[in-house]
């Protein structure tokens, strides 16, 4: 009798542990996630404001983005339907460009966010992992909201998009390709050059 | 009969630049072409050429020029003047989107800044407690449930949609600074805040349009989908926003005292 009450306590209580477990491992990943930013946001900061010349902050950046930046992914996100379309030697050469693209792009902004500093806010679950917001302020400039979206991505939590007042990069960016793209036969080759050029003209 | 002339001029334009969807044996460039929602495509991107080009040549010199001779100070002090003169029109929409908290917040940043803030050169209502906020018809048709429509970007305005255009159409009509009194003066008053807004608003965001200009291999698609998305994350958030009427600083009510 007494077995079997305890059964059925269990089985009472089985959907709610069943509940409970992956709510407990989503607040430790979101914990983790938020962690994470925190941690990768202050080494960004720390290149931005400590010493060293330009070509070597820029090194510094670029170490920071392959180890916290899931760049594959965002790659192939941003290249939309064409990645199918792509040549496995297009996608090898598109990722690579991408990747540089990308690297520049922050690098160039260095100089902007000299003196930032930010402020890690809540976390939100988010169809894609965990979306960690943070404000960040710029001497001179209004505190900006952006959102940065984490995933885990081969066992490590990697940025897969940032939100920026409400606008995310890799859907911008994916916009600007789609209508590039769509503007130039739908040729992969096409904005192959395109990168080419944007990144030989600013490296 | 100017207008008929313009009129048909205009419905030209809007014919000859009509964007005509993929044919259906391409279904992913069909449905991408819906979902830009972009029928005037052709037409929107003249009218970014020629907007860009104004911008290049007159609005982006003018406001480097500004951001040069005038001390922050002085234009911190101009930007806090002109959002002041925007809070009667601020305030109707919070009414209008039944925010009575954000009304209230626009009603007390007018009083404060008003006097205590000299004119509305000093934000005094922000440190008391009393944050900024815009709140445009657009948004407030949003709320509503009114449709965004096709993407359009116009002259002057730069991007939007049919109910943003339209709501910015209503917010002019509405603001109250437009029917008070007439005469050389005050049209020149109207058309000193005109400029100074543009100035004002086009040096706040020197470093971001020319960083997106050159890294967008496609300038117009990208402001095209930073203005959605972010017009969208505006809304979403305006819908959100549920704070309480009672300010912080009032006494809690018994029920809410253990809290």
């Amino acid at each position: 009798m007494t077995s079997r009450r305890a059964a059925l306590v269990f089985l009472a209580a089985a959907p709610a542990l069943a509940v409970g477990w992956p709510r407990a491992a989503r607040a430790q990943t979101a914990a983790q996630a938020r962690a994470f930013i925190d941690a990768t946001g202050t080494a960004l900061v720390a290149v931005i404001d400590g010493p060293g010349s330009n070509e070597q902050k820029r090194a510094a950046v670029a170490r920071i983005v392959d180890s916290h930046v899931d760049v594959d992914g965002i790659a192939r996100f941003c290249l939309g339907r064409f990645w199918r379309v792509a040549t496995p030697a297009e996608r090898g050469q598109y990722q690579e460009l991408f990747r540089k693209a990308l690297v520049l792009n922050i690098a160039t902004k260095i100089g902007e966010y000299k003196g930032v500093t930010f402020k890690v806010g809540r976390t939100t679950p988010h169809d894609d992992g965990v979306a960690v917001a943070t404000v960040i302020t710029r001497p001179g400039n209004a505190p900006a909201d952006v959102e940065w979206l984490v995933r885990q991505v081969g066992g490590a939590p990697k940025i897969v998009d940032m939100v920026a007042e409400g606008t995310s990069l890799r859907i911008t960016q994916r916009s600007d390709y789609a209508s590039y793209l769509s503007q130039h036969d739908d040729k992969v080759s096409a904005l192959l050059t395109a990168l080419r050029a944007q990144v030989a003209t600013k490296g | 009969m100017r207008v008929a002339v313009g009129s048909c001029l205009l419905f030209a334009v809007l014919l000859a630049g009509c964007a005509t969807p993929p044919p259906p044996s391409h279904p992913e460039a069909r449905a991408e072409f819906y979902r830009t929602n972009d029928p005037l495509e052709p037409t929107n991107r003249v009218l970014y050429k020629v907007n860009d080009a104004l911008d290049t040549m007159v609005l982006r010199p003018a406001a480097i020029a500004y951001k040069a001779v005038t001390p922050e100070p002085v234009r911190e002090g101009v930007h806090n003047v002109l959002g002041n003169l925007t809070t009667p029109g601020t305030l109707a929409n919070d009414m209008a989107e039944g925010k009575p908290r954000r009304a209230g917040d626009t009603f007390m940043r007018f009083l404060i800044n008003t006097t205590v803030g000299g004119l509305g050169v000093f934000d005094v209502a922000t440190r008391w407690g009393y944050p900024a906020h815009d709140a445009d018809f657009g948004e407030t048709m949003a709320l509503w449930g009114v449709p965004e429509g096709p993407f359009l970007f116009l002259p002057v305005l730069g991007p939007t949609n049919p109910r943003d255009a339209l709501g910015h159409g209503v917010d002019i009509a509405a603001d109250p600074f437009g029917w008070v009194g007439q005469g050389a003066a005050v049209t020149a008053l109207t058309w000193t805040r005109f400029s100074l807004t543009a100035l004002d608003e086009r040096s706040r965001v020197l470093g971001e349009l020319s960083g997106i200009k050159k890294t967008a291999l496609d300038p117009y698609a990208t402001f095209r989908s930073l203005y959605r998305q972010h017009r969208r994350a505006q809304i979403a958030k305006l819908r959100a926003d549920r704070a309480a009427t009672v300010p912080a600083w009032f006494p809690a009510p018994a029920a809410d005292a253990g809290r």
